[in-house]
Parts: structure tokens; C-alpha cells; sequence
């Protein structure tokens, strides 16, 4: 008879390692269960060639929050992030781009190059976005409140948020129901009017989804670029040292030093249900772990049909699953380079390009790319986040060579052909990948040492998310706050007592944010599940 | 003192009506009409010589029959149905569906196509059914107060009202409401219906006055708002209506002048609203003005620069009033059969993926060549509108954007009248040939002619955050913060429309407010 | 990065202590040496050269540039008269002041504006359907501010214009050696002085023009640490500093009216309508929250605290910018205002702030407490409630021919 847990979590992602961490800091007994035979899930970094490091799928660090950071003194266990001060966009045709920085009077002067009007509403745009980042941080700080309860405890939640809009006044009310409904780029018109300088703002709605930038609901996601800054935070986006995976290692050696185990290369078939309660997990060798509570790190989709089952559930609560939609809408390339990927050859230095760099020379050019992925079409030029951190952190490549991420959308999940014909297409996609910055960098073919393509079908089959979603499941309103995954469950219950959940699937959602690990964790305590 | 208690800006259906409701309460009205006949929008005109349109919108089930017995339509020749009218879902393979206002009958029709179909259908009315009691109380009702800032002991009760009526919907039917309304519209069909030209057919309000395809994200919101608010028929179509609205306003004293443009809204020395100022620099004061016109017209074009408040002149700007419909008006020298039937009201779309194609264009300022398009056979049911035998095809073209990059010329039209042709001859074959007359009027012509801002048929995108604050929060109960001015046209709530429903409001506010 | 200003090759010779600070987007001196007051006493004795080419700067020309600025700017700019300058603010609707600057008038239809922040966007969504156009030259004129008692000799040295008859806020065309610019009497320090306005490419020819004729008069480079000094004196508020421009303020408390910055004088209340017009005549007529004074620090009252501690007293080295409180003349936890700069005023050999307070207590002569931290402790020290200008030498406006 082996050991029974307080604690066992599926998955040993950031997520499932920060819930570990908080869990086992509160004194309980905790394992975690790691399927591959590294930690991070999604943050991940893995030398897939000698000597080139890859943050794989995740690569940049942005809404990771710092009460995480301060409460499992993460930065004690080697969180480590380097800020990235340009984001970078190359524009076709010779012309210099647009480089905003962390300097605003150099930023208004770059963008005053495209729009004079622009490289001032900056700041007047900037003023609203701080007073509506106000509010989301209070929605992503706390578990979502339950509208359908008339629990007294669940109405005093949603009057404390109401309070937040109580100074607002009508009028930014009313911006607050523009930014949670509109297209990011429906949204940018009504300040800006440089197709360039959009470009790049209105993406940043767009990532991880399956919309495109004139699709309603985008533009809330905006304000990720304002929620740093309210923290006290400035320049939140980073890399980690040594990769994404740095992040997650953080997070595993916290938990580690309060107790927690984790174990990797350990397959789980299932939860273990007895009497509707989760009383542990069954592994694929068929050998059982038991524990009073589980904490399933996974998407919703897997988390319900696979781990606790259909026959465990009751038919509405299986349709209404079945109706979470995932789409995964990207994939990654990973380019092992020569030598640098020189963006602009008329600029001076490489400081450009060691922030991000965006290929969405406007917002037609996104919306296009978008237009053939809802088709079934990989976008044949599509929208590239590219990061090459091998400028910053050395260590990832051999002297004087690098890595080069690049983030790609749209490659949609769901593709003509059938998902599965995925790795048929995968050389054709990482095809369009290189043919698409060759436009930047005209040697690019040249610098390629080695190329690994991450389609949307690889990111299913090796990190486990369901249709290739980064973030466990759409961001679309009808999938967020009290309806992430579904409602009734979204204060990360499930149907099954015991069984928990803490991913990104569930509230408040996608990116290295930690706060689904953590929300988990502090409800399950707060409950004393155990 | 002044000679008229209020002006109108405007003769449309909602000028008329605030006109009339506020003569009928003894108010000295005038309404200033800057083209030669009244009725704006709702006007039936003859486009070809012996052809007349019934209006430039089609759809008068929106139509509030609240309003229409409280100004007594009825004696005055209007013949109002308590029921919307049937309209046949077209597919290209020939195949066609009555949708009937009756769910079941409805059902019936579906059933011979598929019986999924017909049993989705179901659950949708029924869905639709239940929760028109809280959207029909929102939409026919002035908009909430939502100032939280000066919450009130009274607007508090009527929001618990609110609170109280989406909870009276039952958990689950709440929840599904909440759940679907944010969904893009062939999401939320595809869920449950299987037939392509069903879907897309069924999907088509929705898009109508929205600068959206079926798969922008919000439309279901806008499909069901359309749903619940479809409950009624005009005989006669809009001109009926306004001829029925124009005999009550005489009838009532309102005084009425058509070919006088509004140059200016006229203010005194406390900058408050006093009158207007005609083209041609006549000034007529009164105690009050109510304009029917778009708000970005009201505010932007009938003041001086300087003279709004910035914050005021700073929002309406923001208002997003993309126009996206076209109208072709064909003169036919036969009976038109679409599908091989006889019908009055017809849509087009094929498919939800078709539809979408149609909008892609759109956000690059260029035209489809494959229109879905909303068509009304007035002829069908009022033979007099043409010549002996012939009929009148009325065709509302979605999907054409105002800022068409190759510009609306006398070219352009002629190729969208064309595309448009091409499109009914699969519906119709051999219809060009019997086409003895077309007119078609682009996006920018409905701008010219109906003084509709970018040529939106709806005085601004029918979209969340437009709708109960509409047109912006600070004018979002028929008051405006110009002292005097108020507005009474499709801009407010609740939306666009052949539904007389912002200028009952309207009148309501201006008469509380003296 | 900020960039270089045409000056640049010249100020950077000067500057032997390498202290520059972002201005708008531009390498400013912050000082020339490590020990900077005789930059500041070049003002009152001399002449100090400064460079101010990071203003921002507008041409604004056009049939109904006169009304256009009318509207927009709280002083009703169509009175000035050719080359006539100004200073004045303006407002949003709410009457809170969004910037301040001046307004200079070059023809019937053209005028000059200065500006502390970017103010392109916010004039020009004004413009719709008016005959007016706005060109930003921020970036195509420089400017040089010669400030203090010799600076009227030392121009008249270098260029043909009429100093001797250029009265205080006007402007004149002149003529150097190859090189044309503008000469406005204006200035931030409260003194004789001039503002010289050039096109980048003559930049350099100004400068040395200047430099070379001001030689013999003491002319020296002053940086922006001293020009902060005696604008103070000056009583000149400072955009960013004493007060927020409401276009940046996030709440209504951060905002103020030109009343309650002491620029009710440059208020023309009634004429036709403008920005902020109704809420500046509901201000007038219901009375202003809080008022802009300055503090006349008490230094005995310093002395002895400093005493009590057997040290000597101390006052920080130059201007200082952050938030001070001000309490109650007699409770000293009641909390009636805060100072938002202040200086050591050599020239007055005072203790000097400026201070934003409760209207009942802005009455002059009014005495205060201050908040002043001795050897790590909070203590209050009496300050008296006076105007905002402490200096204001006859000189600043006299014209000679009249003297004579």
C-alpha cells in the first residue's frame, strides 16, 4: 500500500506546480504527476539540437504576477526574467519600421514618422487603459463570482467589484463595455488612424484565439499591455533566463522546498472515482495512487471526458463540455541559426530586435491571414511573433549563433485536410514561416542551421492541449469569468467531489500567469478541502 | 415667445410619431422635412416611372403596436398583424422554406428539408420565447439608468426589476442566455441546425445594420433581439405606415414642412436649444428641438465647431456607424417566381461560410461579388405598385461597404446592379430579361438622400456596446446635454428600424421633462 | 534615447559635467560644472544662455487661426497685435488647464505657440471644418533663451533689430551676420531677457553670434537646475511639476483651473465661447477650491532645529520638485496643502516654495507650517503665505528710452 496524498495534481505544468507550491507551503502532502519527462507542460525549454535551447511552445514572460513571485519567493528559487525594452516591427519595401520603446519620447518619435495624431493619442489612450486595467486586475485576482448564486458570500464578490466601476462615471463605463466587446482593431479606430502603428497594437487581442483582429471581443486583451504597470511592474515582458522552462523550474523548486513531490514520466489514465468522489488516480501501468483530493492540471476537455469520464458525468453536464471550444489557431517554428537574423539592416545595432519582433506590417495584413484560416488554410503570410533571446541570453546557443522563436498564426487546428494530416504539412507551413521573414531578411535560408516546426496537431499530441489551444481554451466572453469551462464549475470544482481543477482552462485563463494554479490552490484551502 | 413648443428635425416614422404624440398632448409642433416627401426611410417611392418601392427597409415587424393604438393608426387606414410576416429561405440548388410566424408551422415546412431542422427550430422559438419577456422589457422601455455614481432609490427598484426578470427566466434558460449572446451567430447555429441555407437564412437579421459577418462574435445577441422584437405586420408595408403616421400628425396640428433643410440648430445666449435655422438662412424658434436625424448629423453638422462641449462632441465621434447595405429597386415587366413560388419576402445566403465570404471584402473597403441579399416583391400582395402584370423588385444588398475604395460611381453602381441580377437569375432565371428599369443606390446614396451618417440604415451600428447607452451615455435618455435638444430618431434607444419605438420614447421624455 | 538639439555641438563643448536630462525627447544641460549657481546668478547679473529648443512649437496659420485660438486658449488671443506675444493657458471643457505656453502673433494670419507638452493632436481635432492649419516645427526651429541684465547689450551687439524699443511681450524680425531669426522678449526667470527662435540649419551661426558678442558681458551657458531657481522666484508655474496637465490626470484631483494656478489674469471671461468658458464663470462666481502661493519659509524657525541637533541648517542644494505638506497655522496634523517646488532663493537669501493650499488659508500673510525633515525626523517650521512671485525686478519690463 503506498503512500496516501493530501494532494495528487495531473500535470506538471506552471500552473500545476504553483498550485503544488501553495498546497504543500500550507503544509500539505503533495504530488505531483508529470506525463513527459520534463516539467513546464507549455513553459518549457528543451535542447532539441546541440547546443540550441528552445523555449518551444511558450516563449515570452508577460502576466506572470508578482504576488506569486513575493509569496513563493520564486525569485530565491531562480525566477529569473530579462526585460525586453523594443518591440520591433519590420515593415516590407526598405522602410526603417516601427520600433517602440521603453523611452515614450523615442517611441513618439517613431510613430510620429507614420501619424504625428498617433505618437500623442498615445498617451490620452494609455490614460483610459490604466483606468479599465484597474478593473481587470480585479477580476483576474480573484475567483470569478458565481451571477446565477444568491449566495450572500457570492453577491458581496460581485458588489466589490462593482465598487471598482463606482468612480468610473458613465462614459468609461460605457468604454468598459466597448473594450470587453469590440474588435481590438474596431477598437484602435476610434484613436489612431496609422495602419502601421495598429498593426502591431491590435495582434496582441488576437493571440492564442481563433479570431481574428475585426472580430468582436478581441480588444479587451489590450489591456494585458497596461496590467504590468499597475502592479508596480514596469516592463513585464520578459524572457526567463535559460528559456520559458526557467519559469517552471522556479516553480518546481519552490515547491520542492515546501515539501511537495514531483515525479516525471508518470502517465495517468485516470481519476479514480468512487462513489462520485475522487479518491485518487489510476496510472497507465494500472498501478493506483490515492489521495484526498486530485487537481487536474489539464484542459477542460481532457479533464472531463478522459480523466473522469463520460459514464461519470451526467448528460447535460457532458454537453455542455462538449460545447467548450478549444480551436487551437497557432504554432510555433524554432529556427537554429548561424548568425544573427538582421530585421533592419538600416538601423544601428541590434537593441531593435531584442525585444520582440512583429511581422503584421498592418491590420489588413493580420485580418487577411485570418480570413483564410477560417477556411481551413494555413495563413500562406501569416502574423509572426518572432523573439530571438539568444541576444539577451547567450547561453541558449553557441557563440556567436541563435535561436530564433517565432510564434505563428494562423495555423488553425481544424484544418482542411483533416487535424490529423498535420505532420504531412508541417515542412509546407515552416515553409511559409521562413518565406514570410525571407521578405525581412533576405539571407535567412542561408543562416538556418536546423528548423523545428510545432503545429497545432504536435502541440495536442506532445504538451496534451486539446486542438493545439495555448490557452486550454478560447477566450471568447462565453468562455471566461463564471462560464471558464462551463457554468456551475467555474470556481475550479467539477462535477466529481475531491477533483479539482487549476489550469488555464479555467479562471481567469491563458499565458504565464500563474493565477489559475494559485486561485486553485487558495480556494482548496480556503474550503479546507483538506 | 416662441411660435412652436418643439420642432422636429425630421419627417421619418420616428419624427412623426414624437410629432404626433406630443401635438395629440396639446403641444404647437412643427416638423421640418429636408426632402420633398415625407417619411425618410419608410418613404415608398417610384423609382421607374409607374414603379413604386414601399419604402427603402422592407421589415415592419419590429413595428411597437403599443404606439400604433395609442396614436389610433388604425382609424386612420393602418391595418396592423399581430403576427410577422412569412419569409421563403432561398438555396441555390433550387430548394426553398417558408418560415412562417408560427414556430410549428415552421417545424412543418423544415421537416420536409430535415427533421433536425425542424426540431432545432423548436428549441430556438421556444428559447426565443422565453426570454423575449426580459428583452422585450429592456427594448420597449427608455433604457435603465445605470449612472452608478447617483444610483437613485427609484432606478435601484426598476434595475432589481430587471435583476428579478433575468432571474425569473429560471437558471437554466439565464445561464444559456448568457451563455449564447456573446457567441458568434453560426456558432450558436451550428449547435444545433444542419442545413446550410437554413442557417444562413435564419442568421441574416442579424447582420442586418452590424458591421459583422456570421462568424463575428455578438451576432447571436443581435439575432435574438431581432427575434423577440418580430411581432408584427404592416398591410401595406412602410409607406403604409407613414401615410396612416402623416394623416394623425394633420389630424393631431402638427404642422408640417417638407423641402426645408436644417442648416443649424439655433442656441440663446445659455447655449440651449432654441429653434432651427433653414438653407437659405430662415430661423424659426421654439421652446424645444427634437431631432430625428443621426446623432453624428444632429451634433456634428448642425452645430458650429466650438459650440458642444468637447467631451460630448469627443464621443459622439466614437459612435461607429459603418454602413454595409445597398438597395437595388428592379422594375420588372412579369410576375417574378423565386424558386418557382410566388413570394413576397425572400433572403438569400446559401450557407453561413458564403455569408462570411461576403463580409471579408467588407473590412477591405471592397465589394463582394456575391451579395446575400434581403428581396421584397411588394407586387405579390399590392399589384397597384406596377404597371398591370408586372412587379416590383425591392432588393436590400448586404455586405456593400459606404467606404468602397473604388469609390460609388455611376461604374460601380452599375456593377453591383449587375451582381446583384446575377445573383436573383439563379433564384429566378431569366429575370434580366424582363428587367425594364433598375435603380440601385449605393451605401453613399442612402447618405445623400436620407441624410443617414455613411449611409447606415440604422443611425449607428446595432453592436453591444451601442445599444441601451445609445447613442452615448450622456444623451441615452432622449435628453441631450445641449439644454432643449433631444433626440428622437433610430440613433437612440432602441435601435433602428421601422419601429416607431425612439420617437414614442422620445416624446415621453420631452413631455415629462416641460 | 533623447536626440541632440542643432545646438548640441556647442552646449556639449560647455558642458564639463555631463549632466544632461531628458526634455521632451531631448539632450537638455542640466548643468554646465558641478557647482552650478553662477549659472543662476548669471541670470540676475549677467546674461545666461540657455537652450530651449525642446519646447514644443506650433505655427497655426490660416483665415480663422484667430478665432480658432480664441476658442481654444482661455486669453482671447484675436486682440494681440502684430508681433504682440503672450502668455496665457488653456482648458479643457471642465475649465482644468490641459497646458500653458505663449501665443506670439508673426501676421493677420499667423501665429507662434509654445508648448510644454505635445499638443499637435489636441489642436488639431478642433480644426474640422475651420480654415486653419497647424504645423508641429518643433523639430525644424530651435530656439536659445538669453536671459538677465546684460542680455539687451549683448544682442544689440549681434543682430540690427530695436532692442532699446522692444517693450516685454513683444517680438521682433532681426538680422545677425548671414543669418535671419525672431527675437521675443519673454523668458522663464523673471528677468530682462530674450527668447531668439531659429531654423535648425542657422543654428550654430546664431549661437557663436551670441556667444561672440556676449564674451565681454559675462555671458555664461546655464542649465536647466538653474533656470528651475529662478523661475520659482519668478513665481512661474511649471507644467508637470506644479500642477497636471488634465489631459494626463487620471482622477479630478490631480487637475487644476487656472484660478487655482494664479493665471486668473490670463482669463478673458467675456466674449464668445470657449473651452472651458462655462465652468471658469461657475468657478468665478461660486469661488476657486484651492489657490497657487508661495511660501516664505520661516529660517530662524529652520535654524533652530537644525540648532537643537548642534548643526548648522541645511536646505537642499538647488530647486527641489517633489510633494511637501503644508498644515494648519495651528494644528500641525491637519493637513491644508503641499508645496510642489521650491528654492533656496539666493538672491533673497530666503527659503522659498510654491504651494497649492485651501482657498481660507491663501490669504497674504496667512502663516503656516511647513514640513521640513531634520536629521531624519519630521518636524513643521512657520512659512508665510505670500504671492507666487517673490522677484520681479523693474528691469523685467522697463523700456531704456523711457528711463531716459
Amino acid at each position: 500500500m503506498s503512500k496516501k496524498y493530501d494532494a495528487i495534481i495531473i500535470g506538471g505544468g506552471h500552473n500545476g506546480l504553483i498550485n503544488a507550491a501553495y498546497l504543500a507551503k500550507a503544509g500539505k502532502s503533495v504530488l505531483v504527476l508529470e506525463k513527459r519527462h520534463v516539467l513546464g507542460g507549455a513553459a518549457v525549454s528543451e535542447e532539441i539540437y546541440p547546443g540550441f535551447t528552445f523555449s518551444v511552445a511558450s516563449y515570452v514572460v508577460s502576466l506572470f504576477r508578482p504576488h506569486i513571485i513575493r509569496e513563493l519567493n520564486l525569485a530565491e528559487h531562480g525566477y529569473s526574467i530579462i526585460p525586453m525594452d523594443a518591440s520591433f516591427q519590420p515593415l516590407p519595401d526598405g522602410d526603417i519600421g516601427l520600433c517602440r520603446w521603453g523611452d515614450a519620447s523615442r517611441s513618439r518619435r517613431e510613430i510620429a514618422r507614420f501619424s504625428k495624431k498617433d505618437s500623442e493619442v498615445y498617451g490620452e489612450f494609455s490614460k483610459i487603459m490604466t483606468h479599465m486595467a484597474k478593473l481587470a486586475k480585479q477580476v483576474i485576482d480573484h475567483p470569478a463570482p458565481d451571477v446565477a448564486s444568491i449566495n450572500p458570500k457570492e453577491l458581496a464578490a460581485l458588489l466589490r467589484m462593482g465598487k471598482v466601476f463606482k468612480n468610473l462615471g458613465p462614459e468609461l463605463l460605457q468604454m468598459n463595455t466597448k473594450l470587453l466587446t469590440m474588435s481590438s482593431a474596431d477598437f484602435l479606430d476610434l484613436w489612431f488612424e496609422s495602419e502601421v502603428l495598429k498593426g502591431p497594437m491590435s495582434v496582441s487581442g488576437i493571440i492564442g484565439t481563433f479570431l481574428g483582429v475585426r472580430s468582436p471581443g478581441t480588444a479587451y486583451v489590450l489591456l494585458h499591455h497596461y496590467m504590468g504597470e499597475l502592479d508596480g511592474a514596469f516592463r513585464s515582458w520578459g524572457f526567463s533566463k535559460g528559456g520559458t522552462g526557467g519559469v517552471s523550474m522556479a516553480c518546481a523548486n519552490a515547491a520542492r522546498s515546501f515539501g511537495a513531490e514531483i515525479r516525471t514520466n508518470v502517465d495517468v489514465s485516470c481519476v479514480k472515482i468512487k462513489n462520485g468522489k475522487a479518491t485518487g488516480v489510476v496510472l497507465a501501468n494500472g498501478d493506483e495512487i490515492e489521495s484526498k483530493i486530485v487537481v487536474s492540471n489539464l484542459d477542460p476537455n481532457r479533464t472531463y471526458l478522459k480523466m473522469i469520464g463520460e459514464n461519470n458525468l451526467s448528460p447535460e453536464v457532458t454537453s455542455e463540455i462538449k460545447r467548450f471550444k478549444l480551436r487551437g489557431s497557432s504554432g510555433k517554428v524554432n529556427f537554429a541559426l548561424s548568425g544573427v537574423p538582421n530585421f533592419c539592416r538600416k538601423r544601428e545595432g541590434l537593441e531593435f530586435m531584442k525585444g520582440d519582433i512583429a511581422i503584421v506590417p498592418n491590420v489588413d495584413y493580420v485580418e487577411k491571414a485570418y480570413d483564410q484560416a477560417k477556411y481551413g488554410e494555413f495563413s500562406e503570410r501569416p502574423y509572426i511573433n518572432i523573439v530571438v533571446p539568444s541576444l539577451t541570453d547567450p547561453t541558449l546557443a553557441p557563440p556567436g549563433k541563435h535561436v530564433m522563436s517565432c510564434f505563428v498564426q494562423y495555423a488553425p487546428f481544424n484544418i482542411k485536410e483533416g487535424a490529423e494530416n498535420w505532420p504531412k504539412l508541417a515542412d509546407k507551413f515552416g515553409d511559409a514561416v521562413q518565406n514570410t521573414i525571407k521578405e525581412y531578411v533576405p539571407d535567412i535560408d542561408s543562416l538556418v542551421e536546423h528548423r523545428q516546426v510545432v503545429t497545432p496537431w504536435d502541440l495536442q499530441e506532445r504538451f496534451g492541449l486539446t486542438e493545439g489551444n495555448i490557452f486550454q481554451g478560447e477566450l471568447t466572453l462565453e468562455q471566461l469569468l463564471f462560464q471558464r469551462p462551463i457554468s456551475g464549475y467555474a470556481k475550479y470544482k467539477t462535477p466529481i467531489d475531491n477533483l479539482w481543477m487549476s489550469g488555464s482552462g479555467t479562471h481567469p485563463g491563458g499565458g504565464i500567469m500563474g493565477s489559475g494554479g494559485e486561485l486553485s490552490a487558495k480556494s482548496i484551502l480556503n474550503e479546507k478541502a483538506i | 415667445m416662441s411660435k412652436y413648443d418643439v420642432i422636429v428635425i425630421g419627417g421619418g416614422h420616428n419624427g412623426l410619431t414624437t410629432a404626433t404624440i406630443l401635438a395629440k398632448s396639446g403641444k404647437k409642433v412643427l416638423v421640418v422635412e429636408k426632402r420633398k416627401i415625407l417619411g425618410g426611410i419608410a418613404a415608398g417611392e417610384e423609382f421607374h416611372p409607374g414603379y413604386f418601392t414601399t419604402g427603402l427597409l422592407h421589415d415592419t415587424s419590429g413595428v411597437r403596436a403599443d404606439v400604433i393604438k395609442s396614436l389610433q393608426l388604425e382609424k386612420h387606414g393602418l391595418k396592423l398583424e399581430n403576427k410577422r410576416s412569412d419569409v421563403v429561405l432561398l438555396s441555390k440548388d433550387g430548394r426553398s422554406v417558408t418560415i412562417k410566424a408560427d414556430a410549428d408551422a415552421t417545424a412543418g415546412e423544415l421537416r420536409k428539408i430535415s427533421e433536425q431542422d425542424a426540431e432545432a427550430y423548436k428549441a430556438y422559438q421556444e428559447f426565443s420565447r422565453k426570454i423575449s419577456k426580459v428583452i422585450n422589457d429592456l427594448m420597449d422601455n427608455p433604457p435603465p439608468n445605470v449612472d452608478v455614481e447617483n444610483l437613485t432609490m427609484a432606478s435601484l427598484v426598476v434595475l432589481a426589476k430587471k435583476g428579478m426578470l433575468l432571474k425569473g427566466l429560471g437558471n437554466k434558460t439565464m445561464m444559456e442566455l448568457l451563455k449564447v449572446a456573446p457567441m458568434c451567430v453560426a456558432d450558436f447555429l451550428n449547435e444545433k441546425f444542419k442545413t446550410d441555407f437554413v442557417k444562413a437564412g435564419i442568421a441574416s437579421p442579424a447582420l442586418y445594420g452590424s458591421y459583422a459577418g456570421p462568424w463575428s462574435a455578438y451576432s447571436t445577441i443581435n439575432l435574438l433581439l431581432w427575434e423577440c422584437a418580430s411581432r408584427s405586420c404592416v398591410k401595406g408595408g412602410p409607406q403604409a405606415l407613414i401615410s396612416a403616421l402623416q394623416k394623425a400628425a394633420t389630424q393631431a396640428g402638427v404642422e408640417i414642412r417638407t423641402g426645408a433643410e436644417v442648416e443649424k440648430i439655433v442656441l440663446d445666449e445659455a447655449g440651449a436649444a432654441r429653434g432651427v435655422r433653414l438653407k437659405g438662412g430662415e430661423e424659426i424658434s421654439a421652446m424645444k428641438v427634437a431631432a430625428s436625424c443621426t446623432p453624428k448629423e444632429t451634433f456634428l453638422n448642425l452645430f458650429d465647431t466650438f459650440e458642444l462641449e468637447y467631451e460630448l462632441d469627443y464621443w459622439i465621434e466614437k459612435i461607429r456607424s459603418r454602413g454595409t447595405t445597398a438597395k437595388v429597386n428592379l422594375a420588372v415587366n412579369k410576375k417574378v417566381e423565386l424558386n418557382g413560388q410566388a413570394v413576397e419576402f425572400a433572403r438569400t445566403g446559401n450557407s453561413l461560410d458564403e455569408m462570411e465570404k461576403a463580409f471579408d471584402p467588407v473590412k477591405y473597403k471592397e465589394v463582394t461579388n456575391s451579395p446575400f441579399l434581403d428581396i421584397h416583391i411588394p407586387t405579390v400582395s399590392n399589384p397597384a405598385l406596377a404597371p398591370e402584370g408586372h412587379s416590383v423588385v425591392s432588393v436590400l444588398v448586404h455586405q456593400i461597404p459606404y467606404d468602397f475604395k473604388g469609390g460609388w460611381t455611376v461604374e460601380t453602381k452599375k456593377k453591383l446592379g449587375e451582381d446583384v441580377l446575377k445573383t436573383l437569375e439563379i433564384y429566378s432565371s431569366g429575370l434580366s430579361q424582363a428587367v425594364a428599369g433598375m435603380e440601385v443606390l449605393s451605401p453613399a446614396d442612402l447618405e445623400d438622400r436620407y441624410t443617414l451618417t455613411h449611409g447606415h440604415i440604422y443611425h449607428g451600428e446595432h453592436f453591444v456596446d451601442q445599444l441601451i447607452t445609445r447613442p452615448v451615455p450622456s444623451c441615452a435618455h432622449y435628453t441631450t446635454p445641449v439644454s432643449g435638444l433631444y433626440l428622437c430618431g433610430s440613433g437612440s434607444h432602441p435601435g433602428g428600424g421601422i419601429t416607431c419605438a425612439p420617437g414614442s420614447m422620445a416624446a415621453a421624455a420631452i413631455l415629462k421633462s416641460s | 534615447m533623447p536626440i541632440q538639439t542643432p545646438f548640441h555641438p556647442r552646449t556639449s563643448e560647455h558642458n564639463k559635467n555631463l549632466s544632461w536630462k531628458d526634455w521632451g525627447g531631448y539632450f537638455a544641460a542640466n548643468s554646465y560644472d558641478v557647482v552650478n549657481d553662477f549659472e543662476y546668478y548669471a541670470f540676475r547679473h549677467s546674461a545666461g544662455l540657455v537652450d530651449i529648443t525642446p519646447l514644443f512649437k506650433y505655427k497655426v496659420t490660416g483665415k480663422d487661426a484667430s478665432l480658432f485660438l480664441s476658442r481654444l486658449i482661455v486669453k482671447d488671443i484675436s486682440k494681440l497685435k502684430l508681433n504682440q506675444a503672450t502668455y496665457c493657458c488653456w482648458c479643457d471643457d471642465r475649465g482644468m488647464v490641459i497646458d500653458d505656453g505663449t501665443v506670439m502673433r508673426f501676421g493677420e494670419h499667423e501665429y507662434f505657440v509654445t508648448a510644454a507638452d505635445p499638443s499637435y493632436s489636441w489642436f488639431s481635432r478642433f480644426v474640422k471644418k475651420l480654415d486653419v492649419q497647424i504645423e508641429d516645427i518643433t523639430d525644424s526651429i530651435c530656439a536659445l533663451a538669453l536671459q538677465g541684465p546684460t542680455s539687451r547689450e549683448i544682442l544689440k551687439l549681434m543682430c540690427d533689430a530695436d532692442l532699446d524699443n522692444l517693450k516685454f511681450f513683444w517680438t521682433t524680425r532681426a538680422k545677425g551676420d548671414g543669418f535671419e531669426f525672431k527675437i521675443s522678449r519673454t523668458g522663464y526667470t523673471g528677468d530682462l531677457g530674450y527668447e531668439l527662435w531659429i531654423k535648425n540649419e542657422d543654428a550654430l551661426k546664431l549661437f557663436d553670434a551670441v556667444w561672440n558678442a556676449g564674451k565681454n558681458f559675462n555671458i555664461r551657458m546655464s542649465g536647466i537646475a538653474a533656470l528651475d531657481i529662478a523661475r520659482i522666484e519668478a513665481g512661474l508655474v511649471m507644467n508637470g511639476v506644479d500642477y497636471h496637465s488634465s489631459l494626463h490626470a487620471l482622477i479630478p484631483e490631480q487637475m487644476s483651473t487656472p484660478y487655482e494656478l494664479g493665471l486668473g489674469w490670463t482669463v478673458n471671461l467675456d466674449r464668445e465661447p470657449f473651452m472651458g468658458q462655462r465652468a471658469l464663470r461657475a468657478e468665478k462666481k461660486n469661488g476657486s477650491r484651492w489657490a497657487t502661493v508661495g511660501l516664505d519659509i520661516n529660517w530662524p524657525d529652520l535654524e533652530e532645529l537644525y540648532n537643537k541637533h548642534g548643526l548648522p541648517p541645511r536646505t537642499a542644494a538647488g530647486a527641489w520638485r517633489q510633494s511637501i505638506p503644508v498644515y494648519h497655522p495651528q494644528h500641525t496634523t491637519k493637513q491644508i496643502g503641499y508645496a510642489t517646488s521650491g528654492t533656496w532663493s539666493p538672491i533673497l537669501k530666503k527659503n522659498i516654495a510654491l504651494a497649492t493650499i485651501e482657498i481660507a488659508y491663501a490669504e497674504p500673510g496667512t502663516e503656516v507650517n511647513f514640513e521640513v525633515m531634520v536629521m531624519h525626523h519630521r518636524k513643521t517650521v512657520r512659512a508665510i503665505v505670500g504671492k507666487p512671485q517673490f522677484y520681479n525686478p523693474e528691469r523685467k519690463r522697463s523700456i531704456l528710452k523711457n528711463k531716459r
